[in-house]
């Protein structure tokens, strides 16, 4: 039991990140759809985001494209989210080859995979379909939720 | 609920040792050679599902569906697990492990046991300084190993004192046919289906790591 709680010690730690990795995907999805519904879709763009101080990157977001479709939902395809400490190192990656964010109802979600690890690759959570709320915080992993945790995988636990 | 037996695993505190020491890893086997041992790599720890909720509001990561967590010590899996989110830097104090939850781990002497329950409960708070923590099995609770099985309404897994309670404790345990205790070193194999004999209402008391219990009390004399 012990094993399981430190399996899900890091697993949850790693949660703390994802939310910030997906409240990140939301704000700078919706940028990049404001940019995409202005002039068309965008491809291969990267957007980033900067700590307080504007010197070190909190966030980087990136895809091969968005298309802005109708009902105020933007379709990014080959997401990949990288979430960095304020040192500068690497805390964790969500990479999903296609999502949908709904500006409107606040949700991300995809049929297909999504593939959630830390910044060592010690920790990963892969799973089949996924539905992000961002107003009540509630991330879904529909199928086939594989989570794996290798010795000495650690978590900068820092706020 | 009153607490008929309080019984000292030995076999599995090697187990919970071993569990709560996190180990290197097993030593590498260096043969014919004076080389230091090195610590082989510790397999990782996975956890399936079919499917996964993380409330963050709540705190909350919930699997649903096939659960399985498999450990290189320990195998688990039910159909429902909840575990609280900590805070960051802090531990999860609250797992539930919730129906057809089975257990199965080997002790420090590579004998297995398998726990089988409705539910699991691992709890784990400081009061005063002191820690407790806990893991309950509740729903037909029992520890089945090579020399019988352990049954009760409640088991309690006391990590902290390394000690395991029984409410309304029960054993059963396996013989061959010849009445000896059946193991691996027993000359007569278990199949046709061992002799069970059943022990009810233990007597409060401590057994040793045999699972074997304390000794019966004396039989009052007859009544003129």
């Amino acid at each position: 039991m012990e094993l399981l709680h430190r399996a899900l010690r890091h697993l949850t730690t790693g949660t703390h990140r994802a939310r910030g990795w997906l409240t990140g995907l939301v704000a700078l999805a919706a940028a990049v759809g404001l940019r995409a519904q202005s002039g068309g879709h965008a491809t291969d763009f990267t957007t980033t985001e900067y700590y307080p101080d504007q010197k070190h990157v909190k966030s980087v977001l990136s895809g091969t494209e968005a298309l802005p479709e109708p009902g105020g939902r933007l379709v990014i395809k080959q997401l990949k989210l990288e979430q960095f400490d304020s040192d500068g190192k690497l805390a964790c990656v969500v990479t999903a080859p296609e999502c949908i964010y709904d500006t409107v109802a606040g949700t991300a979600n995809s049929a297909g995979p999504l593939e959630l690890r830390n910044g060592d690759g010690k920790f990963q959570v892969t799973g089949e379909g996924f539905l992000w709320r961002q107003t009540i915080q509630f991330l879904t992993i529909s199928n086939q939720v594989h989570t794996v945790i290798e010795n000495g995988a650690t978590f900068n636990t820092r706020p | 609920m009153k607490i008929s037996g309080l019984i000292v695993l030995v076999l599995f505190n090697g187990a919970l040792l071993r569990a709560q020491t996190n180990l290197p890893g097993e030593p590498s086997a260096a043969a014919g050679t004076n080389a230091p041992a090195l610590p082989m790599p510790r397999p990782p720890t996975k956890v399936d599902s079919d499917t996964a909720e993380f409330d963050l509001a709540r705190h909350e990561a919930i699997y649903h569906g096939h659960v399985r967590v498999d450990d290189p010590q320990m195998k688990l899996s039910c159909e429902r697990l909840v575990a609280d989110l900590p805070a960051a830097g802090g531990r999860v104090n609250h797992i539930v492990a919730d129906t057809n939850v089975v257990i199965d781990f080997e002790d420090n002497k590579g004998q297995t046991h398998h726990a089988t329950g409705d539910r699991a409960v691992y709890v784990y708070e400081v009061h005063d300084g002191a820690t407790n923590e806990t893991v309950t099995l509740t729903g037909h609770p029992q520890i089945e190993d090579a020399d019988g099985v352990q049954t009760g309404d409640l088991i309690r897994w006391d990590r902290g004192n390394d000690k395991i309670y029984f409410e309304n404790y029960n054993l059963i345990y396996r013989k061959n046919l010849n009445g000896a205790m059946a193991d691996t070193h027993s000359p007569v194999p278990i199949i046709p289906p061992p002799v069970m004999v059943k022990t009810n209402d233990f007597p409060p008391g401590t057994v040793e790591s045999t699972g074997q219990p304390a000794p019966a009390p004396t039989p009052p004399p007859p009544q003129p």
